[in-house]
């Protein structure tokens, strides 16, 4: 499938589930989901044969202050069907939550620790949710836009 | 001709002369065995650098690199310089020490191992005391290393040195087992415990006990190497699982006599494998021409063992602990009884009961 | 003592003395963890009850950097994440940065990476051969892999002057182009390599030891493994085919004839066969390219500043020394990346070690962890 195909098919299979999706500028396939029903869709698209994304391959997070959201992006992979989509779903950036994803994927499990090491998105229902790099005793999320340390301080730009 | 029996005749009468000048030949029985132990000791301890020296120029010859080439001939004196180094740095000790086994440990480590060489026979005559129960003293002293290390493991407060130690302990039990089990069927035929005596017995039947006794030959050296703790054999000190095992804590000194101890026990149990299966100083057959002294022929086998044993380290991975014990209970120790009933049973086939 | 074994003691209970976890802390400085990773080992006599990496000791932000850099000067970042492979990481990221600004680089540059990155493979594949076979025990192994390593490493010197940060592989072509010796230098070190691989195949693969230390350890099963996100040369160990040079092809790896090596036991010692194979294959794509390189220039016309567009991302993966790399970047309108995420291999694979270590020897955490093939930095970045 090629990621319009996909993309299409992700529209009219998940069209209740989905906030939208969209093909980027880089022709990635990119969809939007609700945190209710991120944890429920990530499950069909890892059971369902013709999806199959069994490789969690990332997760991560970008910070938007302007916005005031963290959006927790995930890029699964088929190692069947060869394709790739993006899986995004918005957290408040006051009090970011996001179910989690450890029991789709167990990879999950480390990939979201690092995400609330550097960007303080709780994800419930996690197993382990302890810092993964920073000490345990930190108390600031570095990844945050608005993080500074001393010595470490970010300008403006 | 040069041998050692005439060197030790000329070397003793030397001494009684001297003895007799100064009026105190009744000590001369007192004074003889003290002045052979600290020449061995000198010996020893060249050889053992020697052998160090020899181990960096194999390892590095196995591995494609030059070796120690900067300090003396060759590199020859690059132990010297380590040794140097070694005696004049910093003790550094844990606090949380046992003290005084910690103190004794490389001592008995390094002394047990020594003692070893005592009954060993360079020539004929050339040793320092026959002993008549030889091989039974040796191997009784130097399983005196295992209270060294597992003392070492215990006492320098270490995780990793104390389950070094305890991992020879196990290690070094199990495997004194089939290295005794492989020495019965030499003692069997020859009636004799002491070292002398076995040489002797093979200069008589005209061949070595390694022909008829291949089996435990090959059993004795997989032993001996794990007796001595080296690889494949090393866990006791595994480096890349505990560190340095039980001298993680050791350095200086310290340090120096478990590495001196180590190389000691490499030299007893060769120059044991040596003199039980390989004709001790017995010339050999087709080279006999050359008419070299015994002890000459001594060395030459003992270096040659001693470099198969070095060959074993610098070839093999390491053996996981369980896999060792498994090896020698299940392999070693059902083949070296096998091999004393069929030794047994072939000397009875061939001499009848009236062997010896 | 004494008091302390008749604590305890349980009056009327099952065992007579109760027996502690004896907890180790392998690391943060240890001679197997191949740097700073610190493993705390719960142990029960020999065998281990748990194994629980804690990482970060080797963490430099380099991600946080990454955003307050312009998008050339990341490349020299990227070095740091995967030293023993840093050409690797140089490409992923120009790569993906190439995918956001729309950006080609021409064809000479794409042959020229395809070799260096091969190279790269192989010169990581020997390290790891080395440090391997070194965390079994066997010590003569790391020097023959150092020893070809050394004349890759004069290739890559040969042609952008460094030996282990390299910063060759740039967004849209490469640094500086070959010098003429070096297609010939190359052929006669492949010439020279492609015995020795047998060479070290028979040193090691079916000795004896190396056998019982490697066959039916640390075995993952695969959909464990696809569950847990182990990836690369390790997965491959377990029967699934998973080369992103296969499935997802970039660069020309699309025209080019090599193998996906895969071994099924799933096993340290198939692992390990599995990245011996992959050399072979390595020598062989290079040769192909060496062919196939044709004139031309080594880098794209590129506008002075580079910018990615607004709200633009990208995910791009490639196959690494260690598995799969991804590379996430969020444009923002401005020279400098918005967000910058490094996908690693060694990341996603030490999460299974716990799994494959629990009940097996404390040697067999080494042997294991070895066969991940993992580095800190890439972990901890």
């Amino acid at each position: 499938m090629t990621n319009e195909e996909l993309k299409s098919k992700i529209e009219v299979d998940f069209k209740d589930e989905i906030l939208s999706a969209v093909i980027s500028a880089q022709k990635e396939a990119i969809i939007t989901v609700a945190p209710d029903r991120y944890v429920a869709l990530c499950q069909k698209l890892h059971d369902k044969g013709e999806y199959f994304f069994n490789h969690l391959s990332s997760l991560t997070a970008v910070d938007y202050p302007k916005e005031n959201k963290i959006t927790v992006v995930s890029h699964l992979w088929s190692y069947k069907h060869f394709h790739q989509v993006t899986i995004k779903v918005d957290a408040d950036r006051n009090n970011p939550k996001v179910p989690t994803l450890e029991n789709v994927w167990k990879s999950a499990n480390w990939f979201e620790r690092e995400v609330f090491d550097l960007y303080g998105v709780v994800f419930e229902g996690h197993s382990d949710l302890r810092r993964i790099m920073m000490p345990d005793d930190y108390k600031k999320f570095p990844l945050r836009k608005d993080f500074a340390d001393d010595g470490f301080i970010v300008k403006p730009s | 001709m040069l041998t050692g029996e005439n060197i030790v005749q000329s070397v003793a009468g030397l001494l009684n002369w001297v003895y007799s000048q100064l009026g105190i030949s009744a000590l001369a029985g007192f004074i003889n065995p003290i002045i052979s132990s600290v020449v061995m000791f000198g010996f020893i301890s060249v050889f053992v650098m020697f052998l160090v020296w020899m181990e960096r120029k194999v390892s590095a010859h196995m591995q494609s690199r030059i070796g120690p080439n900067r300090v003396g001939p060759f590199g020859l004196l690059q132990t010297v310089a380590d040794a140097i180094k070694l005696t004049t740095k910093e003790d550094v000790k844990p606090v949380n020490r046992d003290k005084i086994p910690y103190y004794i440990a490389p001592i008995i480590a390094f002394v047990a191992t020594f003692m070893g060489m005592v009954v060993i026979p360079f020539d004929k005559g050339m040793v320092v005391q026959d002993l008549n129960v030889g091989i039974l003293y040796i191997i009784a002293i130097t399983g005196f290393t295992v209270i060294a290390i597992l003392t070492a493991g215990w006492s320098s407060n270490n995780k990793f040195a104390l389950l070094g130690g305890f991992r020879s302990a196990a290690q070094i039990i199990s495997y004194e087992v089939p290295l005794v089990l492989s020495v019965v069927p030499i003692i069997m035929i020859t009636g004799t415990l002491s070292l002398t005596g076995i040489v002797e017995y093979q200069e008589k039947a005209g061949y070595w006990f390694i022909f008829p006794q291949i089996v435990a030959f090959l059993i004795f050296i997989t032993s001996a190497t794990a007796e001595a703790n080296r690889a494949p054999f090393d866990i006791p000190e595994a480096e890349s699982e505990l560190i340095g095992g039980f001298h993680t804590e050791y350095s200086g000194v310290k340090f120096a006599m478990f590495f001196l101890g180590e190389y000691i026990a490499v030299v007893v149990s060769s120059a044991v494998a040596v003199t039980l299966f390989l004709g001790g100083w017995l010339p050999v057959a087709f080279l006999g021409f050359l008419h070299l002294p015994g002890f000459i022929w001594f060395m030459i086998k003992l270096v040659s063992v001693i470099y198969v044993v070095m060959a074993f380290r610098w070839t093999f991975p390491r053996l996981r602990v369980d896999q060792l014990m498994d090896f020698g209970w299940k392999v070693l120790i059902p083949f070296s009884i096998l091999n004393i009933l069929v030794t047994a049973a072939v000397w009875l086939f061939l001499y009848g009961k009236g062997a010896q | 003592m004494t008091d302390l074994l008749l604590s305890q003691v349980k009056v009327g209970g099952e065992s007579q003395f109760g027996t502690d976890e004896y907890v180790v802390n392998l690391g943060p400085q240890h001679p197997a963890t191949h740097g700073v990773l610190r493993l705390i080992v719960k142990l029960d006599g020999e065998t281990v009850k748990e194994t629980m990496p804690v990482l970060g000791y080797l963490h430099r932000s380099i991600e946080k950097i990454c955003e307050n850099r312009t998008y050339p000067q990341c490349i020299t970042y990227t070095d740091r994440i995967d030293y023993v492979s840093a050409m690797s990481v140089n490409l992923a990221f120009a790569l993906a940065t190439e995918k956001l600004m729309n950006i080609e680089a021409p064809a000479r540059a794409q042959w020229l990476r395809m070799i260096f990155v091969e190279l790269q493979r192989l010169a990581s594949h020997l390290l790891w051969m080395g440090a391997f076979a070194g965390d079994i025990g066997a010590l003569t192994p790391f020097l023959y892999g150092l020893r070809e390593r050394e004349r890759i490493l004069d290739l890559f010197e040969m042609t952008c002057g460094q030996r282990l940060t390299y910063n060759y592989i740039r967004i849209g072509g490469v640094m500086i182009d070959i010098l003429p010796e070096f297609v010939p230098k190359c052929r006669a070190f492949l010439d020279y390599f492609e015995p020795k691989v047998d060479e070290y195949e028979d040193l090691l693969t079916y000795n004896p030891i190396f056998l019982e230390r490697t066959k039916g350890v640390g075995i993952i099963a695969p959909e464990v493994g696809i569950n847990a996100g182990v990836c690369g040369p390790s997965l491959r160990g377990s029967g699934i085919a998973c080369d992103v040079r296969k499935q997802q092809p970039y660069l020309y790896y699309d025209q080019m004839k090599f193998n996906e090596c895969i071994e099924t036991a799933g096993d340290c010692w198939s692992r390990y066969k599995v990245r011996m194979n992959e050399m072979r294959e390595s020598v062989s794509i290079i040769r192909q390219c060496l062919e196939r390189l044709e004139p031309g220039s080594f880098e794209a016309k590129m506008p002075p500043v580079l910018k990615a567009p607004v709200g633009s991302e990208i995910y791009s993966r490639i196959e690494s020394s260690r598995g799969e790399m991804g590379v996430y970047l969020v444009g923002d309108g401005t020279a400098k990346p918005w967000k910058s995420k490094y996908r690693c291999a060694s990341f996603s694979n030490l999460y299974v070690l716990d799994q494959l270590t629990k009940g097996w020897k404390v040697a067999d955490i080494m042997a294991v962890l070895g066969s991940l093939d993992m580095i800190v930095p890439e972990v901890d970045r």
